[in-house]
């Protein structure tokens, strides 16, 4: 074993991703602001490229008033497949570096480089041997961040935006945090940052200075001591490889027994919202879908279902979970857990079975509806889009137990949310 | 109600009454098989709200009357009945039924909470065709519709007639099946019809033979067996413009035995089997088809069938389970394979050597599986 370098891990974050794809594969769209998303009058922006940004142009922002923003912008349309493709591209880059990688969406992953510094370099030089590879493999820009903990590399990345690379040697970490603005730390979305503001904490000196109980009384007590710990440039947290998933699942255990089916089917469609959003972030599908039931006797069963194709769309989810959960045909049964899972994410060569374009569209349209929507939940801390019919249950429990699943595993790995609990089966070694 | 039926007139009346009755239903009516007597005859119907079922049958009537008896269990005391005229007398609330020196007493259901649902009109348009090869159609073309039930459009069959043919067209957006009929009576109309109901009166077709009647209708089509008739809804929507997803030309065309390739196919299928996603690929080369599939955990297998090759050689890959039902599909001893290229929809066509021979009109488009 080698002694731990002091500042190995590594944030990688692809550039205006759907945008630079979209303008590396048509060239006449280079140079020009362009907006990723549905033309339509409804439509909301997925992406936006540099020169859109400079207008005032982000993604989630509806595209009437982007178009008013910026009236000459180019709007194209969604390629996911293809971005997928290009993420598997740029994965394999970080392969050949380290094996410790792991992936937070589509465009963006954490690595730990640790084991290559004696072999390549130190890892500024490996951040920028990346870059230069994503460049010229692929033709795309990215932005590295260096440094001795995540929430310092995931920092610098932004702060070296556009096609930067940042490093910050770790013993230099705590001083040069000090006057940033509280929201530039890891987990102090706008509204959290708007509270430490109204207490007198701007900076994230403020925070490192005040004592942590003080935190922790303003944004909560896990929250808080996160905070002050990042605050003080403290960042246990390792970069945590993902094994390829067998399965994704997201199963819920009521405090009191359900017999409603209405209610049942709505806890269905929020645990596949919640499976799907998963699925599209690690950029995987899958082919067979599972319903899990407990009943108050215990009694557990299983109903699962398999398509001629993977899905990673909600929509699909909800269809046949849906279905499994009809089949059933429950009668004056207490259920007191539902789960929803997938699996059978087919590693059969990578094989994917071609389709005819018909122009029954609902289906690819549902797709990209949710693309949008998971691209408007990343950017807006505490806002979900869903569906209608949870609407009444969201007003009444405040926020979706699956943002706090999010939560939980960015900053809280070791406390699962009570409510809903995720879990990934990982390949046997 | 007071009537006397002749005993495997009436057995039959209510196996094909009960054809629709499923073992769950969301209404206790639904599980019912309704008994009208009127007029010399007597109607049994029966429906899972999709697909209704009737049928008429002569009987002696001494009280016409009406009454809705649960159908399996009318189904399964019928079906064990002696040799002898069956009687039944009685209102819906206590039924007797007897049969030689047996009796038997059923609690029916209130025959007003039965579904009425229209029959076709009097006057209207109805073609006619071959019950046997209107069979064989439907099951050429229905295997490729749709299960999905997120995509209603595709689980079912298109079914167009015009210029004196029918067309069924059927497509789950991985294959399409497209096979034409000539009429013996014409009709002109268009129809979308659940490929399950469609399967039914299919095998309702071949159980009666004969020709079958069809009348296409607003929101419905109905098929006619004599006394006999299936109605089912149809699905709402448009169905997609599968003539433009025909390729116009190919670069490779192959005729091969069909059942040498379809066992090989099975065989080594077998190590695909189990596995998501794994694609059987087909290498055409000089003179023989070669099929591979590998799979990581069970290992690998190959076979190799002699082709006769038109074009330049080619490898494609595709899900075995598409692939061996455009096999079934095409019927003929041989079969032709229309190629473009590895990523293009190949074509399966029923191949008669003797091209004065009458082959079905059958095309079968199967979308390839890319290898990555």
């Amino acid at each position: 074993m080698h002694d731990r370098h002091p500042e190995s891990i590594l944030h990688v974050d692809m550039d205006a991703f759907f945008a630079s794809v979209e303008q590396r594969d048509d060239p006449s769209l280079r140079g020009l602001p362009v907006a990723v998303g549905a033309a339509s009058g409804r439509g909301v922006v997925a992406a936006a490229s540099y020169e859109a940004r400079r207008f005032g142009v982000h993604s989630a922002m509806p595209m009437v008033q982007a178009r008013r923003l910026c009236p000459d912008l180019v709007v194209v349309g969604h390629h996911f497949e293809r971005y997928r493709e290009v993420s598997r591209a740029v994965r394999a880059i970080f392969a050949d570096v380290t094996p410790v990688v792991e992936p937070l969406s589509l465009d963006e992953a954490f690595l730990d480089v640790a084991g290559a510094v004696h072999l390549y370099g130190e890892p500024p030089v490996l951040g920028e041997w990346i870059r230069g590879r994503v460049r010229d493999e692929l033709d795309l820009p990215c932005s590295v961040g260096v440094g001795p903990t995540k929430s310092v590399a995931k920092l610098l990345s932004g702060l070296a935006k556009p096609d930067g690379l940042l490093h910050w040697p770790a013993g230099e970490v705590v001083e040069r945090l000090r006057p940033l603005d509280v929201s530039a730390l890891w987990g102090a979305g706008p509204r959290t940052a708007e509270r430490l503001r109204s207490f007198g904490l701007r900076t994230v000196g403020d925070v490192a200075d005040a004592d942590a109980s003080v935190v922790q009384r303003i944004v909560g007590d896990v929250n808080g001591r996160q905070l002050h710990r990042l605050a003080r440039g403290e960042d246990p947290r390792r970069v945590t490889p993902r094994q390829p998933a067998r399965s994704v699942s997201a199963e819920t255990t009521f405090d009191v027994d359900v017999d409603d089916p209405d209610e049942l089917r709505r806890h269905v469609l929020r645990l596949a919202g919640s499976v799907g959003r998963r699925l599209r972030r690690q950029g995987i599908a899958g082919r067979t879908v599972t319903l899990k039931l407990r009943f108050d006797s215990f009694e557990t069963v299983t109903r699962s279902t398999t398509r001629p194709t993977a899905t990673d769309r909600t929509h699909d989810l909800v269809t046949a979970a849906g279905r499994l959960l009809a089949d059933l045909r429950l009668e004056r049964v207490r259920v007191r857990l539902v789960g929803v899972g997938v699996s059978n994410f087919g590693d059969g060569g990578g094989a994917e079975q071609l389709a005819l374009v018909t122009d029954d569209v609902d289906t690819h349209r549902w797709g990209r509806v949710e693309r949008v929507a998971d691209r408007v939940a990343e950017r807006f801390d505490g806002v979900d889009v869903s569906y209608a019919a949870l609407l009444d249950d969201l007003a009444g429990e405040g926020p979706d137990p699956d943002l706090r699943e999010e939560v939980a595993e960015d900053l809280r790995p070791q406390r699962p949310s009570p409510a809903t609990r995720t879990t990934r089966t990982p390949h046997d070694p | 109600m007071k009537l006397r039926a002749e005993r495997t007139e009436f057995a039959d009346a209510v196996s094909w009454a009960t054809r629709t009755v499923g073992a769950r239903v969301t209404l206790p009516a639904l599980s019912g098989v309704l008994l009208e007597a009127g007029e010399g005859k007597l109607v049994c119907r029966a429906t899972d709200l999709e697909v209704a079922a009737e049928i008429a049958i002569p009987v002696q009537i001494d009280e016409p009357g009406r009454v809705l008896l649960p159908g399996r269990l009318l189904a399964q005391l019928v079906a064990r009945f002696p040799d002898a005229p069956v009687e039944l007398t009685g209102e819906s609330d206590r039924v007797e039924i007897s049969c030689g020196r047996a009796t038997f007493h059923v609690r029916g259901m209130q025959a007003e909470d039965f579904p009425s649902l229209a029959g076709p009109a009097e006057d209207a348009p109805s073609g006619r065709l071959r019950a046997d090869a209107f069979a064989r159609m439907v099951s050429q073309v229905a295997r490729a519709a749709s299960t999905d039930e997120g995509r209603p459009v595709l689980t079912g069959v298109q079914v167009t007639a015009a210029d004196g043919r029918i067309t069924a067209a059927a497509t789950d957006s991985y294959r399409l099946a497209v096979r034409s009929l000539d009429f013996e009576d014409a009709i002109e109309g268009s129809a979308l019809v659940p490929a399950r109901s469609l399967q039914e009166a299919a095998k309702a077709a071949t159980e009666v033979g004969g020709s079958v009647t069809i009348i296409l209708e607003e929101g419905q089509v109905s098929f006619l067996f004599g006394d006999r008739r299936l109605t089912t809804k149809l699905i709402e929507g448009s169905f997609p413009n599968y003539r433009a997803l025909l390729p116009d030309a190919h670069e490779t065309s192959v005729v091969v035995e069909r059942a040498a390739l379809a066992e090989a196919l099975q065989r080594v299928a077998i190590v695909a089997m189990g596995q998501a996603n794994t694609p059987v690929t087909l290498t055409f080369t000089d003179g023989s088809v070669e099929l591979a599939a590998t799979n990581q955990e069970m290992g690998d297998a190959a076979e190799a069938v002699p082709a006769e090759i038109e074009g330049d050689g080619l490898s494609i890959a595709f899900n075995p389970g598409f692939l061996l039902g455009g096999l079934e599909a095409t019927g003929t001893d041989r079969v032709r394979i229309e190629l473009r290229d590895g990523l293009k929809p190949a074509v399966l066509r029923p191949h008669q050597d003797d091209t004065e021979a009458a082959t079905d009109d059958l095309t079968y488009l199967l979308m390839p599986m890319r290898v990555s």
